[in-house]
């Protein structure tokens, strides 16, 4: 490439900023559009869309494993032979097998090799001794029954508190051997003591979350089989770059390109289960079964099984707050223990330091180990910091008998800077100078009329009895996740189709539709000839995390390839065509150049004469044998149209935004919830929500307002009732199940208004943001405003239960 | 679930012969939604041998008002009852107490024998695979006592003594409260002596004794009855509490009142005291809340669930109030 | 199964006996001139307008029969315990959970799915697309075989009739409020439908 054209497509590339070819907005035809079709949308709603679970094979096994029935047990012997003789077993893979002695990567956010069946577990309920497969799973669980094992009990500790109070038992002499505290980090800015002593007040006050889980509508499975010694492998997992990884890795090491991959459609885990760090071992023991009867294997997790899985922000915060009376707020100090993380965290006060001006800042987040099962991000690891943020804000409001919206504003700034300092960067950096915050709080007291409903907390008793109470929280919008996202896109031979190529999990947001809708755009192509089905393994990893990173990181991929594939095409248009041994042929467009001509609704023309066009299939013709010359040489037929493979690829490369001198937080979202308060039981109901999210640019906003909508509903079910409630003598889980563990129905949140605002002031392509995690981890700690401004008491445990608002208001 | 017999009824008669040849080892299975949850989770105490499918006898799904009665048979749906125009208007706080049970899928598939004979709840009981052997299933302790019983009894236990685990149907206390009698395929019994705790039993029937209906007596002139629920979601759950009750007024006094709660106790539970104090009031807020306070005076909260007496309190307290007027 | 009770079964009453000369004797006693009984186990099950006999055993649920053996995906596992509404099939025109209904049970019995549905060019598939009601789909078959029950039985449903129709289902992805959309419009597809053929 000349170097004028290596700085063009360095340009087009371009992720900061600046876009130094927006395409024009008459051109702008499906970005933005309610109308475009969710492309999985049929085959979903007819039932047809298939899933690991769904998947049968010829000759298949089932496999599943042994649990242990103590928090905290050790295998001192264990006798499989009733198993064995049962009919229809086919393998029993214990954990002293001497082929499964070896640590291999089983999955995680790091490679950290794990035994595939342990020994020993760390919480009821924990995979381990033996794994069984037979030709029904009926059978399995009757040959898991039959598995008699002695089990020598260990002291076990529950409670994240009370595993780091001296004389705790060691929950996991495993892996922490000298203490339940895994590690602790420390964040902040300025000095907190100094802020308290120039605050006006100073309040403390503590917050529990209880533990709650993802519930995946699908359990944890995947299917094996050994097609001769290359593995066939699907698998419910969310991200399938790390599974074809660990897969390479075993068995003394698989080459990547015998590796198959199918990841169907994924009945959704919210992060969860796909990112523990033996999430693989599923997968593992599947092949060595596999290998030894020579059938396909299908594992699963029970829907049991599947609970033991939590959310990162399971734990208990202490905070003080240092405030003037005019609501400035001058320090905050939180002090937070995490359980069970299986990876840092975040928190607590990162959103603080990014979102506002307060001048200090100290937040510690200890890590302690229980006798519970894993927890990781779960929609998502931002919660400990929009609790923080939401309990912060409200809690100053409250003491100080102001409007929380006017504690917000005076506070919102960007890495301790004031918005003045904002309104510069935004300048240089082109951005507009809107200011997001005030936006979205315009829009969302429109929606729940909040001059005329907002009260002072307490005094509101509506007609049927109930206290009526509003509450309001705001954030910025956050799009986290670093790492890559490879996208390739190619025009189909004979009709000229687009099809965008790159594997990753279909969690169901909606995001391959909305990449065709950038691709189609761009390309001049009408949105119907564009298509993604990203199920397949095309060697080209998309990035997935699937949640608020979708736009932001891809995006830029999918905008940068159709560019380029559109540049490629114009070029072919007016290059001789199809080199060959006989020699080349004419160029549709001989006497133009590359500039003369565009694409618009799926065809090539001249701008000056836009008469002058030329369909994208006629331009890349037929393939194989209805090729381009046969036909002419062989029965001098006219030439068909042909042209070279027209093919592209582009990647995007995402630094975490944590770093706020790269990326600073412009954007923000506001909430509102309205909430009436039911003193005679302690029943909340929560009438109504308005989400007010500025995402800079809304590519396809049915799929933004869904995760809206839907993450308010999953919001209000942590917020009121999900919690995994172990027995606190035994340690044994005693709600896992969809009746006991309660997620939120269709009735249970009154009308919920989804405002989209587009300020353009994302890091995204289009200047948008991500939205995916937004809501669900923004709406739980707003119920505890929202009761607050309804009894004029403050509930800081999650979840607020009747239990606790009875208690709250002295009533028990 | 693991393997066992299967038999289709033609009659009542069949369907005892059945459950008397297999002598406790069988059980009836009509909706099935209560039992093959337990099936699935192997919580039963023994594992059935045979089941016994009677929603192919005819003649027990009926619905009718005759001889001054509502005669509903045991195979009656919930979701027929809920909407059945006569049960709305006539026998209102059972078509409530059928129309708040479960989800409509469920609603859809139980049955009205089913709804009353169904099973305990407790997460201890019903933990998979007996996890828990506990007094319902014939083992030496209830294990919420000293674990986490915020759905369990506020007034004590039983068993002969000790189990806390709470009856948990929504149509049962509907039922007391219009003063039902429950017909067997051997006796009929006022439905207030049809409750009966003991090892896996939550009623009287024998093992061979099949529920054929229940028949309710028309409510005297200026009756009204009334149902309510508290469960923390709209649909799907069991009660934390609820309450049915039947109030006859006359000159703008409570004549009769028959009060009914669920879901706090072992059994249903008759709030007597309750029925005293609204007796000869007026049925205002004050005396309904007087009501609702005589109701549980004579609670004991476990650790974990002070809040369900409350909640009983408020509950007695507007299921009184919805019968006024 | 204890000795006494499986060994000599009357195919025809299920009655049992000691042996098998006292069977033959009561088969031909009782059940002289009856048609042959059905294999113990065989069931006709007709699934979206396809007629299958199939021999079950007792412990085998509708939804295994209906997903795992015959293959239409829809019916989707979900809770397994009757509390999600995933694995909703229409019979009898009411909404049911497959995963809690015995096959051997639903002997002679019509069942409707999502694939049903969808082949019955009914406007709900397409009103469900337009409005995004779905999200990951695992659920989606469930609320629409639940949606298609209601409008059968009410054409018209109010938006609280439909939130009623819809409390067994559960949608993690929290597609909820758009669900009343679709179906809303899909009702009003539909009487639309019937509108022009009483006119036409």
């Amino acid at each position: 490439m000349a170097s004028t054209e290596k700085q063009r497509a360095r340009e087009m590339l371009d992720n900061l900023r600046f876009d130094k070819y927006p395409i024009p907005k008459e051109r702008i035809k499906s970005i933005g559009d309610r109308e475009v079709r969710r492309l999985d949308g049929v085959e979903k709603a007819s039932g047809k869309a298939n899933y690991t679970m769904d998947v049968q094979l010829p000759g298949m096994l089932h496999m599943r494993f042994l649990t242990s029935p103590h928090p905290h047990a050790a295998i001192k012997s264990m006798d499989t032979s009733k198993a064995e003789a049962l009919p229809g077993v086919r393998a029993v893979l214990r954990y002293d097998d001497p082929e499964i002695q070896q640590e291999e990567d089983l999955g995680g956010h790091g490679v950290s090799p794990r035994l595939p069946i342990p020994l020993v577990a760390h919480f009821q309920g924990e995979e381990c001794g033996v794994a069984i497969a037979a030709d029904s799973e009926e059978i399995v669980d009757e040959a898991l029954r039959l598995v008699e094992v002695q089990w020598e009990q260990r002291p076990f500790v529950l409670d994240p508190l009370e595993a780091l109070a001296s004389g705790a038992p060691i929950a996991n002499p495993e892996d922490f051997p000298e203490s339940n505290l895994e590690v602790y980090y420390e964040a902040g800015r300025g000095d907190v003591e100094e802020g308290f002593a120039e605050s006006d007040v100073v309040l403390e006050f503590a917050s529990r979350r209880d533990l709650h889980t993802y519930v995946s509508p699908e359990r944890a499975c995947g299917v094996w089989r050994w097609n001769g010694d290359y593995p066939e492998v699907w698998c419910k997992q969310q991200r399938p770059h790390i599974v074809k990884r660990a897969v390479a890795s075993w068995f003394g090491g698989i080459p990547m390109n015998r590796i198959e991959l199918h990841i169907l459609y994924q009945g959704a885990s919210f992060g969860g289960w796909s990112q523990f760090g033996w999430n693989l071992a599923g997968n593992y023991c599947s092949a060595v079964i596999s290998r030894r009867t020579n059938r396909p294997v299908k594992w699963s997790f029970t829907r049991r099984e599947d609970f033991y899985g939590g959310s990162m922000d399971y734990g208990a915060h202490q905070y003080k707050v240092g405030a003037k009376k005019d609501g400035t707020i001058l320090a905050v100090k939180a002090e937070s223990v995490y359980a069970n993380p299986m990876w840092g965290g975040q928190g607590p006060v990162l959103h603080l330091e990014e979102c506002t001006n307060i001048p200090h800042l100290y937040g510690k987040r200890s890590l302690a180990i229980v006798n519970k099962g894993p927890c990781t991000a779960v929609r998502c690891e931002q919660l400990p910091n929009t609790h923080t943020l939401t309990l912060v804000f409200d809690h100053v409001a409250g003491e100080l008998g102001l409007d929380p919206i006017d504690v917000a504003l005076k506070n919102d700034g960007v890495h301790g800077h004031d918005m003045a300092w904002a309104s510069e960067e935004k300048m240089k950096m082109g951005f507009p100078q809107t200011d997001s915050l005030r936006e979205c709080i315009k829009s969302g007291k429109k929606a729940v009329a909040w001059d005329k409903k907002w009260h002072k907390p307490g005094t509101k008793k509506l007609s049927n009895g109930r206290m009526h109470g509003l509450g309001f929280t705001w954030n910025h919008e956050w799009e986290d996740s670093a790492g890559s996202g490879e996208i390739a896109m190619r025009l189909e031979r004979n009709d000229g189709t687009l099809r965008i190529l790159g594997m990753r999990c279909d969690n169901g947001v909606n995001a391959e539709t909305a990449y065709c809708q950038v691709a189609a755009d761009e390309m001049g192509m009408k949105i119907e000839d564009v298509f993604y089905r990203p199920h397949v393994d095309t060697g080209f990893f998309t990035q997935t995390p699937d949640s608020s990173t979708n736009m932001s990181v891809n995006g830029f991929a999918v905008r940068h390839a159709s560019r380029m594939l559109k540049e490629r095409i114009l070029k072919a248009a007016c290059a001789p065509r199809a080199e060959t041994q006989r020699g080349s042929y004419p160029a549709f467009f001989p006497d133009c150049t590359p500039e003369d001509l565009d694409i618009a609704d799926s065809a090539i023309f001249v701008k000056m004469d836009p008469s002058r066009r030329l369909t994208l299939a006629e331009f890349v013709g037929p393939a194989g044998d209805e090729g381009p010359l046969c036909f002419y040489e062989l029965y001098g037929h006219e030439r068909t149209p042909f042209s070279e493979p027209m093919f592209s690829y582009s990647y995007h490369v995402q630094v975490g935004a944590y770093k706020g001198g790269i990326r600073p937080r412009f954007i923000r979202q506001a909430h509102f919830m309205e909430v009436e308060v039911d003193t005679g039981t302690g029943e909340i109901s929560i009438t109504k929500v308005a989400n007010v999210n500025d995402v800079g640019k809304a590519i396809n906003p049915m799929a933004c307002e869904g995760q809206m909508y839907g993450g308010t509903y999953m919001g209000i079910g942590r917020a009121l009732w999900e919690e995994v409630v172990h027995d606190p003598v035994t340690g044994v889980m005693l709600n896992g199940n969809l009746l006991d563990y309660k997620i939120a129905t269709i009735d249970d949140c009154g009308p919920i208004d989804t405002i989209l605002k587009e300020s353009q002031l994302g890091f995204g392509p289009y200047g948008l943001a991500g939205i995916g995690e937004d809501v669900p981890t923004m709406i739980p700690a707003l119920l505890g405003p929202a009761v607050y401004n309804a009894i004029g008491v403050w509930i800081d445990d999650y979840p607020i239960t009747p239990q606790r608002v009875l208690k709250a208001l002295g009533k028990i | 679930m693991k393997a066992f017999a299967h038999f289709n009824a033609a009659s009542v008669e069949e369907a005892v012969s059945l459950l008397q040849r297999y002598d406790g080892k069988a059980q009836v299975i009509a909706g099935g939604t209560d039992l093959l949850g337990k099936m699935k989770d192997r919580i039963l105490p023994g594992y059935p041998e045979a089941l016994v499918n009677i929603k192919t006898i005819p003649g027990l799904d009926g619905i009718a008002e005759k001889d001054g009665l509502l005669k509903v048979g045991t195979l009656a749906i919930l979701e027929d009852i809920a909407h059945h125009p006569v049960v709305r208007e006539k026998y209102s706080a059972l078509a409530q107490a059928a129309r708040r049970t479960a989800s409509p899928h469920l609603r859809e598939m139980g049955t009205l024998g089913g709804n009353i004979t169904q099973d305990i709840r407790c997460w201890y009981y019903r933990n998979p695979n007996n996890r828990f052997p506990c007094l319902r299933k014939g083992g030496g302790r209830c294990y919420a006592l000293a674990g986490d019983n915020r759905y369990h009894s506020i007034f004590g236990g039983s068993v002969p003594e000790g189990c806390v685990a709470v009856h948990p149907s929504d149509t049962a206390p509907a039922l007391i409260a219009l003063g039902a009698k429950v017909l067997t395929s051997q006796r009929s019994m006022a439905i207030d002596e049809f409750f009966q705790v003991g090892v896996a039993k939550t009623t009287v029937l024998e093992g061979h004794e099949v529920v054929t209906g229940v028949e309710i007596p028309q409510p005297a002139p200026g009756s009204k009855s009334a149902f309510i629920k508290f469960a923390f979601r709209k649909s799907i759950d069991f009660p934390i509490v609820n309450c049915a009750a039947l109030v006859q007024t006359q000159g703008g006094k409570v004549a009769q009142a028959r009060i009914c709660l669920n879901a706090v106790f072992p059994k249903p539970y008759r709030a007597v005291a309750a029925e005293e104090a609204i007796r000869g009031k007026k049925l205002n807020q004050a005396n309904a809340d007087k009501a609702g306070e005589a109701a549980v005076a004579e609670a004991e909260p476990l650790s974990h669930n002070a809040y369900m007496v409350t909640a009983a309190k408020a509950l007695v307290s507007r299921a009184l109030l919805a019968c006024s007027g | 199964m204890s000795k006494d009770t499986s060994k000599f079964l009357c195919p025809y009453c299920a009655e049992t006996f000691g042996s098998f000369d006292e069977l033959a004797a009561h088969a031909l006693a009782q059940h002289k001139g009856e048609p042959e009984p059905r294999p113990e186990g065989m069931i006709h099950l007709t699934v979206n307008g396809q007629e299958f006999d199939i021999q079950v055993q007792p412990q085998w649920t509708l939804n295994y029969v209906v997903h795992d053996l015959l293959g239409f995906t829809s019916p989707k596992m979900f809770c397994d315990r009757g509390a999600c509404g995933s694995c909703t099939v229409i019979m009898e025109g009411r909404p049911i959970l497959s995963c809690m209904s015995l096959a051997i049970e639903c002997d002679g019995q019509s069942i409707e799915t999502a694939e049903g549905v969808a082949q019955a060019k009914h406007p709900l598939i397409d009103a469900y697309v337009k409005h995004h009601t779905m999200q990951c789909g695992y659920c989606t078959p469930g609320f629409v075989t639940t949606a298609k029950a209601l409008l059968d039985k009410n054409p018209d449903p109010s938006l609280d009739d439909i939130k009623e129709a819809l409390g067994g289902n559960l949608c993690r992805c929290g597609t909820y409020p758009q669900h009343p959309k679709a179906i809303l419009e899909a009702a009003a597809e539909l009487r639309k439908d019937q509108g022009e053929g009483q006119n036409g």
